[in-house]
């Protein structure tokens, strides 16, 4: 490696932060750590209603909320939803919900069943913002945008002046070297990932991780092998190892290949949706859901495809959270 | 807002990196062409149009559809294959629904009226003005770019007027410039555009200069060095090593963008930024000046210029002038003729020296040219033909050399 180190003090006093954070405040592994017989394995809950698949979403708005509520009781071990919510998330907090709108999107309705849910733990709506890269992959993907000072934020990075969205510093880490969104770098304490169950031609699968490609302005530079390590350059950087609270992946549809594009032919009804604290076991578990499917339909592993989604490995190797599904506890609802 | 004057209402960082673009090498400079460059530079009225976010869609060139339903880009080395809704690495080629658009096609977020030496291109009718501009997007990252605020972002990120090719040829009439540069980013990306207006400009009496850093596939070049009447070339360095590692690129692709280059005949210059520790030891510099010689022969001009920390090499010093010196005497030793050394206002080794007398030809305070001595090409002391293109007739002249069709039994099916 010949390229030398260079980060300047702030991008040191950033690092300092996010280790200072990340020995404070391990979200994924505090609620691990619960039982009194040791380090509880990290805990995926997926919550799933064939119900949901049913006409439009639209339509299944209580039943998603209960859901997830049921999801996050589950995951937490609280005894009602509310304490739940409280569990990870403060009244006092600014709240980023990371929906993802390039291709087959996140659906509004997960996004307003998880505003419900912050609602729940007593934080504002005007304290709540629903982001992603653009205002026009928002408006596309049936998000109503809302810029006012009241009411839930929707809005894309580039909403301020033309660029003015990300930060003017380029942040270096592992890899990387990107300007962050100020959304998320500057805007919000706490962040919910919200991806869809979906293939994606390069990274092999597109999840919470990937989700944050959204957050970056020169996401196309990270793209070669397989994502790897970027994905994990740029989710380990401290922006959003200290404020990711929650992966909340929107599994209604799935889709086990051509991704990220929509491809109604690869896609199937999941039915439901499936979240974490531990980011890594998260994505562990959503590739382990598209590569079962890609079996069922008689396709190859993603190993074989040439893009395994080897950057999950490569997180868990990093000490980001657990990807060996045996250590995962996978709990349905 | 509504023109690129406007642009600079309330600089911000990019906005200077703009100002910077034209203003910052001159304001090194003593002399009477910084007044002119000034009041030129002030901005480009005649591009007055529609601030957009940036996206302007055209159907790309080369490119194909894969076996699975996505595209392959044949553009540049990188061959992307991309995705429905995703992008190539350089940001600004999309597919949209198994089509391969541009989305820079015509979206300029820089326009300046620049000397041609600032590109730099010392032997392409010193003394005149490029109307130059550049839209976002590069296909590497090199990590100390210079001009990372619009190279490395994407179109939708920078603020750009949309700029018709037949606009910007009346915008370059009508500043009396006699060629167009397409600079600053890379013109690679922006390709469509670039294809266009050269041609357009051509039929209108303008030259064509591309500054580039030679990533791109053949038959691409060659179609559009068909329009060019000029291109620079950015040599990294010599190993494929530091290509890979500060700029995310192969060193074997350029080498053979600059055969290609050699092939075709058209005008070109080579310039190395020359960083400190990584790219400056002898043994490198030799062996590409070596190459230089073998390959393309010692009359390519070799622009040896000075680094300055930015973007992600912030803990390296500016190039050491007697670095740049050394690494100049190489080149000479190798037997290249005209070697320059850059952004050191006021060093001999911006002048240009008959490589056959030694005579001062062109004296040049940064990008002023303060004294030109050519006639008709050639140096008046001794009379040797000076390489270069030292006339619009002599730059509008050019007709590339084909390639060869090659013969009908290996011709592919």
């Amino acid at each position: 490696m010949i390229f030398p180190p260079s980060a300047n003090r702030r991008q040191f006093l950033t690092r300092v932060g996010a280790l200072a954070a990340g020995a404070a405040l391990p979200w994924s592994r505090l609620l691990a750590a619960e039982d009194e017989a040791g380090p509880r394995r990290p805990r995926v809950v997926i919550a799933r209603d064939e119900v949901l698949t049913r006409g439009q979403l639209d339509e299944h708005r209580e039943l998603l909320e209960k859901l997830l509520n049921a999801a996050m009781q589950k995951l937490t071990g609280a005894a009602d939803a509310a304490t739940a919510w409280r569990q990870l998330f403060k009244p006092t907090e600014r709240v980023g919900i990371k929906v993802n709108t390039l291709g087959l999107s996140t659906q509004p309705p997960v996004a307003d069943a998880i505003v419900a849910g912050l609602r729940l733990a007593g934080v504002p709506a005007e304290k709540i913002v629903i982001w992603d890269r653009f205002d026009t992959e928002l408006e596309k993907a049936g998000f109503k945008l809302n810029k006012s000072a009241s009411g839930v934020q929707c809005r894309g990075t580039d909403t301020k002046k033309i660029g003015g969205g990300y930060q003017e510093q380029v942040e270096s880490n592992g890899q990387i070297g990107s300007c962050f969104s100020k959304i998320l770098a500057e805007e919000i304490d706490a962040v919910i990932s919200v991806p869809v169950l979906k293939d994606h031609r390069m990274a092999g699968v597109t999840l919470g991780m990937k989700n944050f490609y959204g957050a970056i302005h020169n996401p196309n530079k990270y793209h070669g092998d397989n994502c790897d390590p970027y994905i994990v350059d740029v989710v380990s950087h401290g922006f959003i190892q200290k404020k990711w609270r929650l992966t909340i992946c929107d599994g209604i549809r799935g889709q086990w290949e051509g991704g990220p594009g929509v491809k109604p032919g690869f896609q199937w009804p999941f039915a439901g949706l499936f979240l974490g604290t531990d980011f890594v076991a998260t994505d562990a578990v959503g590739a382990d859901i598209l590569e079962q499917q890609r079996k069922e339909k008689g396709m190859k592993p993603l190993a074989e495809d040439g893009r395994p989604p080897k950057y999950i490995a490569t997180a868990a190797a990093r000490g980001l959270g657990e990807a060996d599904l045996a250590k995962i506890e996978r709990v349905e609802v | 807002m509504d023109n690129l004057d406007n642009i600079f209402a309330s600089p911000s960082r990019r906005d200077v990196l703009r100002w910077g673009l034209t203003c910052g090498a001159a304001c090194a400079l003593a002399g009477t062409r910084f007044a002119r460059a000034q009041q030129d530079n002030a901005g480009t009225p005649e591009l007055a149009g529609l601030k957009l976010p940036g996206v302007a869609r055209h159907e790309a060139m080369f490119w194909e559809k894969t076996s699975d339903g996505g595209i392959k880009c044949l553009l540049c080395p990188r061959g992307c294959e991309v995705t429905d809704d995703e992008r190539g690495y350089c940001g600004v080629r999309e597919n949209q629904g198994g089509r391969y658009q541009t989305l820079v096609y015509g979206t300029l977020c820089s326009a300046n009226v620049d000397p041609i030496e600032k590109k730099p291109l010392f032997h392409y009718q010193p003394g005149s003005q490029a109307f130059s501009i550049a839209t976002a997007g590069c296909n590497m990252e090199c990590k100390f770019c210079q001009n990372w605020q619009i190279s490395q972002y994407r179109p939708e990120q920078v603020e750009s007027v949309v700029t018709e090719p037949r606009r910007l040829v009346e915008a370059c009439q009508a500043r009396k410039c006699p060629t167009i540069a397409y600079t600053y980013s890379e013109p690679v990306v922006f390709y469509e555009y670039v294809h266009d207006t050269a041609a357009l400009g051509r039929e209108h009496g303008l030259g064509s200069v591309m500054i580039s850093n030679g990533y791109i596939q053949e038959k691409p070049l060659r179609q559009l060095c068909r329009h060019l009447t000029g291109v620079k070339i950015d040599f990294k360095a010599f190993t494929d090593k530091f290509y890979q590692e500060m700029c995310a690129g192969q060193l074997k692709p350029v080498l053979s963008t600059l055969e290609t280059l050699k092939d075709i005949g058209i005008w070109f210059e080579l310039v190395m930024l020359v960083v400190p520790t990584l790219n400056d030891s002898p043994d490198e510099m030799k062996q590409m000046c070596d190459w230089i010689a073998k390959h393309l022969g010692p009359d390519v001009p070799l622009h040896l210029t000075r680094f300055h920390p930015t973007y992600r090499v912030t803990n390296l010093p500016q190039t050491p002038v007697q670095t740049l010196e050394r690494c100049r005497q190489i080149a000479l030793d190798a037997g290249l003729h005209y070697v320059y050394a850059g952004n050191v206002p006021m060093h001999p080794g911006e002048n240009t020296y008959c490589h056959g007398c030694k005579n001062e030809l062109i004296r040049r305070i940064g990008y002023e040219v303060a004294s030109n001595q050519i006639r008709d090409g050639k140096c008046p002391k001794c009379g040797t033909t000076i390489p270069g293109v030292w006339s619009q007739e002599q730059a509008l002249a050019f007709k590339p050399r084909e390639k060869p069709a090659a013969p009908a039994s290996t011709q592919p099916r």
